[in-house]
Order: structure tokens, then C-alpha cells, then sequence
């Protein structure tokens, strides 16, 4: 038994050596007879003609002996391989078409899947990804804080039972980087010396930061990228002094190229150690205050993540830590006192706060929070799309079985067995899947890079290595053959059942009524799916229209943005101010320009500060949390800038200076919530919890609402008060009005920068309706993608239905030709055409719309200004499908109006 | 050459093949030489049945092939009898001299 495997064994995978084998035998046996005839005394002549008497031919021995030797399974799929291969060179149009239609399913849903595996699915690239675990609170008022103080982070760092490294790091977000003279924006972080140890990263040159830099060693470590971007991978880059935010640093050492740091999409390229934050981000270092985020303990700055001992889990570890976590709440809560923030609630939100400790292993969820439910969308709607391009293939090939069936009658006639043509079959789809997901994997890298490169998150660019790894080509195969099964089986089960009888040339007409009955699913099917895909797409196209058409409070257009950060040079705060003033005279001066100002936070940026502040004579009823809002500090005109209407008072004015009255302007939603009815100007407030400043601002305005980060949420109250009166940002974004396009205005602008201070460095200069677009990108990205595999749908759906009618009508032939000698008027012959047609198209449709209704409310929370069951998006594809379904048979039913009934009736 | 060659019954080549081989490893030809060498030419084995039957008893592992060198130092092919194909000879050996007994038996009878 086991040398018949192996010898079967040895016959198919090395073919050619067994061949050559046999081959050497015969030789071999041949020079011995030769050799035996001439010692017999024969001439060599007499000899050969001997020989060629005795033995037959050489071709059928080797073939005997291969015989003997057994065929197999693995030989049959070469000769089916290569038997497909003959047909696909002998119909290539039909193969063309088969193999684009799956590239297109297969490649869409690879594209689709290699971002969901680079967002949501792959491993943080570093040693044992599985055992980490990042630390989160939930609090009653502000719901999940994934952010800790330093002194919780040194509580922590006690457990060592249950972790084999604790490490805490911060997001620096962009810091200027100088390095060979030349200054730029960097990705900066600050980490604890534990960082590296704790995630297994070492480093590729040099070494990476130890805990014995935590005391504030000014080192930094830099990513691959940055060292052989900006530094042109530098061998002696060790050693090297860079100036990180004007503090000087000394670079000493280089991560791996696959490290990126722990958010997935984001791209780090340098880090400190953790206490550098303070001489990084001076706003930081108040001593004292609630923004010293090293000593304060309720400065929430830094993420946790642990690596977990073997054999402890999440759950445990968050019942272990738990008692130092709640100390750390308990003496946070009583630190309160005396602070400005101290209140009841704040107090209990401290009390009740709950320790949570989950996977942490994918790198920070924030990415994989914005993105998944978007990606899933789209990978549903590819899903379809290459469920349709399935049903389309099979009908295209249940159109060819008609042509094979002789053939396939033949060589059952001939004694082939029924599995073994089945096998030959699924070959031939298994070949055309493989072809469409190889061409596919082509498309799809092309396609993922092209999609990320328009994903954003928080304004910055995100960078996902996309590349297809395994778990993406085993995708890609695993849906191919799916996919070769899924559309092959149908055909090939249909054709082996073929009549033995049908051999010999009988016509098979009257047998094609199972074929085009399983046909006229297929269509149906597409029909519905199509449906299901455009319904899903329109209601994420009018989304769009709704969030864009909405008015956010102020005028979008004929703005230009540009941020600017005075702190990263090291002006004082006074020079701050004077320059943000005279940058806004050097620009105003300009031609072109109408108003500029200035905010920390421009619209749609991102990230607006909150803060709870203490309003004169307003007492929140007991037990409801303290009023929170947002909070934003402008410069001089910034709502004649951004046109946002004043409704009651001023705008701010270059007189509203440090040392002037201090004043606030308040958003309409506040002024409604607080002092319904009565006028707020002239009413006092206090935001002690921004930066501790206890001062009293009076309302001088009130102002429209206008949206600052999300269009679907509702305005928050808002309070703005003037830059110069508070504490002044370490970057402010200017906004400048212009009179006609904006971005034609930038080159000047950005020369009247240049004058004022040459060494400032400008970035993100962009138009405001540039902003607001990317803030609608991912939805924008979606809604374009599923508009797009809606028309693919559509277009597979039609073409599947027009080579259906195609075929039918020249199979009916003689049916119409009868028909018309009959009576028939041409026109009902068209009616007949259509008439079926539009049956399938009905059946489809009324498969689609329950379908289609049910994915609309799966889809609800990505909706904006629309129900799921929207009217219009329905009627809408439902027409769409009906009027292009009525496009792909007309050429059908017109080919049908001019059959000559004369030469019809000859034809059979 | 021999003028009276007799065709093999059924299962008959392999038997003789196997026998032949339990004297030693051996290759083709020579299988061939000593068969019609101890029938006294009367048994004439055709390479076209030889090699076919040589891969067909490897292959239900009564013997095994193995490369080596032959007496006028060319590369050749040789088989040996296997432990299972030992049997098989003892096997098909009795199974034959009943057969041939038997059929002796009723022709010397009639």
C-alpha cells in the first residue's frame, strides 16, 4: 500500500524524471542487446534492423509503464489544467470578460479587506502583541478616559506581579524639529524609559531610551523613516544634536522600519523621555497649576499599557490593580480641595470612577473606533458586488454550456466518468477565479493605496502599511475559490447531467428549459442585489448632500487657514501676541483681503477645549453636572471674518488687549440655556478650569451657533474670549477672508508672513472649505465607493441580463418567426421580449426592496438628515434598475422585431 | 533463434520475473537473457511486456529499483525482491504448480 503511494507519489510530482527514467531504461536495455547481437557476429546494420523488428515502438512502452505505474488525482488536474487552458485560448473573448468580471469582485473585496486588516485586524509590530493591555477609567461624568495622571502612572508601576513592564507615553502631536540647520514639522512623543523594554523594540542602531533617562536625559530616539528621510540615514547619525521646540536634544538611536509607535495610522518620528513634556510643551510646565501634567494629579495626559505576566489575564489584572487605582481616585478626589475644580460632582466622578483594562495588543482603538464601522459597510457592499460578478460569471457560463454539451455528451459517451468532467469543470472555474484574484491582488494594491492615501484622521494623513501580507493573499485565495465554486458548480452540475443522448448532433432545444429557469434566478438574484447595493449607496450619497448643504454657522467659502506657532521659536508671550497682531495688519494690508483673524481652534480642525465654567448669579440645579463647554480664544474680528452673525453686542476688537476689561462672547445655545430671556451682555463669567484662571470675563456678544467639529452633533455652549486675555495657545490657526478665491491669495500671503518673521515655519495652509471637506472625508470616501460598486452592480446586473435576452431571442427564432406569420404585429413581439425581461426585473425587485430597507436601518447610525426607509433613495434605484434593465434589452427586443418571419421559418 | 516461443498465461511473467530476481538484484535485460536462457529459448520475454510488468510489480512493492552500475560500467536500473514480494513468489509459486498439476492431471486423464 504504502510503496503504491509512493510510487504514485513519485509519478506526479516529478513527472519528468520518471519519464527520463523509463526513457534511460529502454536505452539501457536496447545498447545491451545490441551489444549482445554484435558479439553474435552481426553487422552493426544487421544489428539496428534487428532490434527495430523485435521491439514495437518506444512511445507506447513508456506509456505502458507509466500506465503501470498509476495515474492519479493530481495528473487528471494537470491534464484538466491543461486541457481548460486549450478552450480558454479558443474562446478569449469569453475568458477576457469572465476574468475582468471576477478581477473587479475579487480586487474590490481585497482592496477593502487589506484596509480592514491594516486598520483593524493586524498586530502591532512587536514582540508578543497578544500579552499587552491598555489601561482605561470610566467616569460617571465623562464616560471612558483613556488617559492617566503621573502620579496614578507611578502608583501602577508597583504591581510588578502581574506585569512584566508597565509603560506610559504622550502624543506630542506636531513638534519642530531642527537637525543639519534646516527646521521642520515632526510626529513627537514623550515615553516612559520603560516603553521600549516593555514593548520588546529594540533598537536598529544605537539604543533606545532606559528607565535611567526618565529623570529627563535630553535624549530622543528617531524612526527609521525620519532617519533616512530627513537625515539620509546618516551611519553617525548617534551623537547627533537635533532641537526639538528650540530645546536641544542629542539623538541615540534608531527604531526598527516597521515600528511606528502604538495609534495605528499615525507615524511617530521622534521620542523623549516623558518628563521632556514640560520643556516640549512649556504650557505644560505651570507649576503648580492644573496644567503641570507631572505633579497634578488630575492632569489625565498619558496612556498605559502593560505587558501582561504569562497565564495573567485582562480581568485579572484590573482586579489586582484596582485597589492602587482607587487610592490614586480617592487622593485625586481629596487633591481637589482648595482647586479650582473642586465641586461635588467632580468629586464623585473621582469616587465612582471604575478601572479598565483591555486588549491592547492592536495598538489604541481611536483609529479602529472611527474606521470600522465605515469599513465594514464597504466590505458588505463589496461582498455583494462579487456575490453579483458570481452570478453574472455563472450565467455567462451557462450560456457556454449550451455549446458544450455535445462535447460533454461525447466524452461521456466516450466512457469519461461524471465526477471526473465535474472535476474538469470546477478546474476550468477554479483557473478563472485564480486569474481574476491574481489580477485582482493587482488592482487591489493599486486600490488600498489609493484609498488610504484619501483616509484621514484627525487632519492628518494616516499611514497604514497595506502592503498584502498573508493573511490578505490567503483572503484573496480562500474568496477565489469560493468564488470559482460558488459560480462553476451550477454549469457543471447542470452540463455532467447531459443526456448521453444528445452525442450525436440532436440540437438540444428542448432541453434548455431547467438551464434557463436557473438563469432566470441568477438575474433575479443580481437584480435584488443591485438593488440592495444602490439603496445603500444613495442613502450614503444624500447623507453627504444633507451634511455638506447644511449651514454650519458661518460662510465656508473665500477663506484661506494657515497655523502658526510662535511658542516653537521661543517668543515670550508678550512677543507672541505682538506678532500674531502685526501678522494680522501685514495681511489685512493686502489686496484681495477682506478680514483676518485668528483662533486656537479653527472650525472642523479637531480637538476644541472644553472647560466648566463658573457663571455670576447662576446656580446649576443640585445634582445635575456641572455645565461644560466648549471653549475657544480668538483674535481681533474673528466673527466679521468667518461671517458667523452677531446676534446681540460686539464683536472682539484690537482694544480688547491684555491689560483691557476682559470679555467674553457667548454662542446663542449658551445664552438660551443659562439666561433664557434675559440679556446676557454685561452678565459676568469665570473659567477657572482653563488654566486656572480665576478672572472675571463680562458678555459683550452673542453669536449664532456655529458647528466646530462634527456637523451630525448639536452645538455645544460655547464661550470665546479674546487670545490676549488669557492663556495664549501655543499655535493659533489665522483665517483670512479674501474677496475672491482663496487659495490664489496664499503665495502673497505667504510672503507677508515671511516679512514679519522669516523663521517661522507655516503649516497646514489650506481653504477653510478644504477643512470642512476633510472633515467629511470618510463619509465622502464611503459614499463615493458605494456609489461606485452600486454602478458596477448595476452594470454587471445589466450586461448578465442583456446576454440572457440576447440568447433567448435568438433561440425563439422560430417561435417569433411562427408568431409573426400568425399575425403578430412586431410591436407585441417587442412587448413579449420585454415582457420577460422585466419579469426577472420585477421578481428582483421585489426580492431588493424588503432587502434593501432592512440594510437601511443596519445603517441608520451612518445616516445624516434621512430615515432608513427613505422614500426617494428607493425610488430612485428602483427607477435607475428598471430604466437600465430596459436599456440592456433593447437591442434584444429590436433584433426580435426585425425577424423575417420567412427566413425564420427556413432556418429550423 | 527460438522457433518455439509460447505465449505467457496471466500472472505467469510476474512469477518468473519474481523468481528470477530471488537470486539476486538484476536488470531488466538480464531478467530477460536468464529467463530465455533456463527455458531454453523457449521463453521469450518482449521488453514491451517487461517494463510495463517491472513498474507494476514495484509499484504493489513486491520489489524495489534502485540505480547502479552494470557489468560493462554503464548506468543501469536494478531491481531486488522485497520482503513482501518474497511471499508473494512462495504464494504464486504454489498457486501455480497446483494449477499446473491440476491441468497435468486432467489432460493426462482424458
Amino acid at each position: 500500500m504504502f510503496s503504491d503511494l509512493r510510487v504514485r507519489f513519485r509519478s506526479l510530482f516529478r513527472s519528468t524524471t520518471v519519464t527520463q527514467e523509463i526513457d534511460e531504461e529502454l536505452q539501457f536495455h536496447l545498447g545491451q542487446q545490441m551489444e549482445k547481437y554484435l558479439r553474435a557476429g552481426l553487422t552493426p546494420d544487421q544489428a539496428k534492423r534487428r532490434i527495430r523488428l523485435e521491439f514495437g515502438g518506444a512511445t507506447q512502452i513508456k506509456e505502458d509503464c507509466q500506465e503501470a505505474r498509476g495515474i492519479s488525482f493530481v495528473e487528471h488536474i494537470e491534464q484538466d489544467v491543461r486541457y481548460a487552458m486549450r478552450m480558454f485560448r479558443r474562446t478569449p473573448g469569453f475568458t477576457v470578460v469572465v476574468v475582468i468580471t471576477l478581477a473587479l469582485g475579487i480586487g474590490a473585496n481585497t482592496a477593502v479587506f487589506s484596509l480592514i486588516n491594516a486598520v483593524l485586524l493586524k498586530m502591532l509590530p512587536v514582540k508578543n502583541p497578544e500579552q499587552l493591555v491598555q489601561f482605561s477609567k470610566m467616569q460617571p461624568l465623562y464616560g471612558e478616559i483613556d488617559g492617566f495622571s503621573y502620579p496614578e502612572l507611578e502608583r501602577f508601576q508597583h504591581e510588578t506581579r502581574t506585569f512584566s513592564g508597565l509603560l506610559a507615553f504622550a502624543d506630542l502631536g506636531d513638534v519642530n524639529v531642527e537637525a543639519n540647520g534646516r527646521g521642520e514639522i515632526a510626529n513627537g512623543q514623550v515615553v516612559s524609559g520603560s516603553y521600549f523594554s516593555t514593548l520588546g523594540v529594540s533598537a536598529i542602531l544605537g539604543r533606545t531610551i532606559s528607565p535611567a533617562d526618565d529623570q529627563g536625559s535630553t535624549v530622543a530616539v528617531i524612526s527609521y523613516k525620519y532617519w533616512r528621510e530627513r537625515l539620509a540615514g546618516d551611519p553617525a547619525v548617534v551623537g547627533k544634536k537635533i532641537v526639538i521646540n528650540n530645546y536641544p536634544f542629542s539623538i541615540i538611536g534608531v527604531t526598527p522600519p516597521e515600528f511606528f509607535g502604538l495609534q495605528p495610522g499615525q507615524a511617530i518620528d521622534v521620542s523623549v523621555p516623558l518628563k521632556m513634556i514640560a520643556q516640549l510643551r512649556p504650557e505644560y510646565a505651570m507649576i503648580g497649576t492644573p496644567y503641570d501634567v507631572l505633579t497634578w494629579p488630575t492632569r489625565s495626559a498619558f496612556l498605559i499599557m502593560g505587558r501582561l505576566r504569562p497565564g495573567v489575564t485582562a480581568t485579572i489584572a484590573a482586579a489586582r490593580i484596582e485597589p492602587l487605582f482607587r487610592d490614586a481616585m480617592n487622593e485625586e478626589a481629596r487633591g481637589l480641595a482648595g482647586t479650582p475644580l473642586d465641586s461635588q460632582p467632580e468629586r464623585e466622578n473621582r469616587r465612582q470612577a471604575r478601572l479598565q483594562v483591555s486588549a491592547g495588543g492592536r495598538g489604541l482603538a481611536a483609529l479602529r473606533e472611527r474606521f470600522s464601522k465605515p469599513l465594514w459597510i464597504l466590505m458588505a457592499a463589496v461582498g455583494l458586488l462579487l456575490l453579483i460578478a458570481c452570478a453574472n460569471v455563472a450565467t455567462l457560463l451557462l450560456a457556454r454550456a449550451q455549446f458544450r454539451q455535445h462535447e460533454m455528451a461525447a466524452r461521456l459517451v466516450l466512457g469519461a466518468r461524471r465526477l471526473r468532467l465535474m472535476q474538469q469543470l470546477i478546474t476550468e472555474g477554479i483557473l478563472l477565479a485564480l486569474a481574476g484574484g491574481v489580477l485582482g491582488i493587482v488592482l487591489a494594491f493599486w486600490a488600498s493605496g489609493s484609498l488610504m492615501a484619501l483616509m484621514r484622521h484627525m487632519g492628518t494623513p494616516i499611514v497604514l502599511s497595506v502592503q498584502p501580507d498573508l493573511r490578505v493573499l490567503g483572503f484573496t485565495l480562500a474568496i477565489s475559490v469560493l468564488t470559482a465554486i460558488l459560480f462553476a458548480w451550477i454549469p457543471a452540475h447542470r452540463l455532467v447531467r447531459t443526456d448521453m443522448g444528445l452525442a450525436p448532433n440532436v440540437h438540444g432545444a428542448g432541453k434548455s428549459a431547467g438551464r434557463s429557469h436557473t438563469t432566470k434566478t441568477l438575474i433575479t438574484l443580481q437584480v435584488a442585489a443591485s438593488l440592495v447595493l444602490m439603496v445603500g449607496a444613495g442613502l450614503l450619497v444624500r447623507s453627504l448632500q444633507n451634511l455638506k448643504s447644511f449651514y454650519p454657522g458661518f460662510r465656508t467659502d473665500n477663506v484661506l487657514l494657515f497655523d502658526v506657532n510662535a511658542r516653537l521659536l521661543g517668543y515670550t508671550v508678550p512677543q507672541t501676541n505682538a506678532l500674531y497682531r502685526r501678522l494680522t495688519d501685514q495681511i489685512d494690508a493686502l489686496p484681495g483681503i477682506r478680514r483676518t483673524s485668528f483662533s486656537m481652534n479653527s472650525p472642523f480642525s479637531g480637538g476644541f477645549g472644553e472647560a466648566s465654567p463658573t457663571i455670576e448669579g447662576y446656580q446649576p440645579a443640585s445634582g445635575s453636572p456641572p455645565l461644560i463647554v466648549d471653549l475657544n480664544t480668538l483674535g481681533p474680528h474673528y466673527f466679521e471674518t468667518l461671517e458667523t452673525p452677531i446676534l446681540l453686542g460686539r464683536d472682539f476688537t484690537g482694544d480688547d488687549s491684555a491689560n483691557a476689561p476682559k470679555v467674553a462672547i457667548i454662542n446663542q445655545r449658551l445664552a438660551h440655556e443659562i439666561f433664557a430671556g434675559t440679556s446676557p451682555i454685561g452678565r459676568r463669567l469665570s473659567i477657572p478650569t482653563f488654566a486656572g484662571d480665576k478672572s472675571w470675563y463680562s458678555i459683550v456678544g452673542v453669536v449664532a451657533d456655529a458647528k466646530s467639529e462634527d456637523l451630525r452633533e448639536a452645538v455645544k455652549p460655547t464661550i470665546y474670549v479674546p487670545t490676549e486675555q488669557t492663556v495664549v495657545p501655543a499655535g493659533v490657526t489665522f483665517a483670512v477672508r479674501t474677496a475672491k478665491d482663496a487659495a490664489a491669495e496664499a503665495p502673497a500671503v505667504l510672503h507677508a508672513v515671511a516679512q514679519v518673521d522669516g523663521r517661522l515655519s507655516l503649516s497646514g495652509m489650506k481653504t477653510l472649505n478644504d477643512q470642512m471637506d476633510e472633515s467629511l472625508l470618510q463619509e465622502r470616501l464611503v459614499a463615493s465607493l458605494a456609489g461606485l460598486f452600486g454602478i458596477l452592480a448595476v452594470l454587471l446586473a445589466s450586461v448578465g441580463l442583456y446576454g440572457v435576452m440576447a440568447y433567448t431571442v435568438s433561440r425563439k427564432t422560430n417561435e417569433i418567426g411562427i408568431r409573426m406569420a400568425l399575425g403578430s404585429r412586431r410591436i407585441q413581439i417587442a412587448g413579449l421580449v420585454l415582457r420577460e425581461a422585466l419579469l426577472m426585473v420585477v421578481a428582483g425587485l421585489l426580492l431588493g426592496i424588503p432587502a434593501a430597507l432592512a440594510t437601511g436601518r443596519l445603517m441608520r447610525s451612518q445616516l445624516y438628515g434621512l430615515g432608513p426607509y427613505d422614500p426617494m433613495t428607493v425610488l430612485f434605484a428602483v427607477g435607475l434598475m428598471t430604466v437600465v434593465a430596459v436599456l440592456a434589452c433593447y437591442l434584444p427586443a429590436t433584433r426580435a422585431m426585425r425577424v423575417d418571419p420567412m427566413a425564420a421559418l427556413r432556418y429550423e | 533463434m527460438p522457433s518455439a516461443r509460447i505465449d505467457l498465461p496471466q500472472g505467469t511473467l510476474d512469477l518468473l520475473i519474481l523468481r528470477t530476481l530471488a537470486l539476486g538484484a538484476q536488470h531488466g535485460w538480464a531478467i530477460a537473457e536468464r529467463v530465455q536462457q533456463v527455458s531454453n529459448n523457449v521463453l521469450c520475454i518482449q521488453q514491451g511486456s517487461l517494463y510495463p510488468a517491472l513498474h507494476r510489480l514495484e509499484r504493489r512493492g513486491w520489489i524495489k529499483a534502485h540505480w547502479g552500475t552494470s557489468e560493462n560500467n554503464r548506468r543501469a536500473k536494478y531491481y531486488e525482491l522485497t520482503k513482501s514480494g518474497d511471499k508473494q513468489l512462495a504464494v504464486g509459486k504454489g498457486a501455480w504448480e497446483t494449477l499446473t498439476l491440476a491441468v497435468a492431471q486432467v489432460l493426462e486423464a482424458i
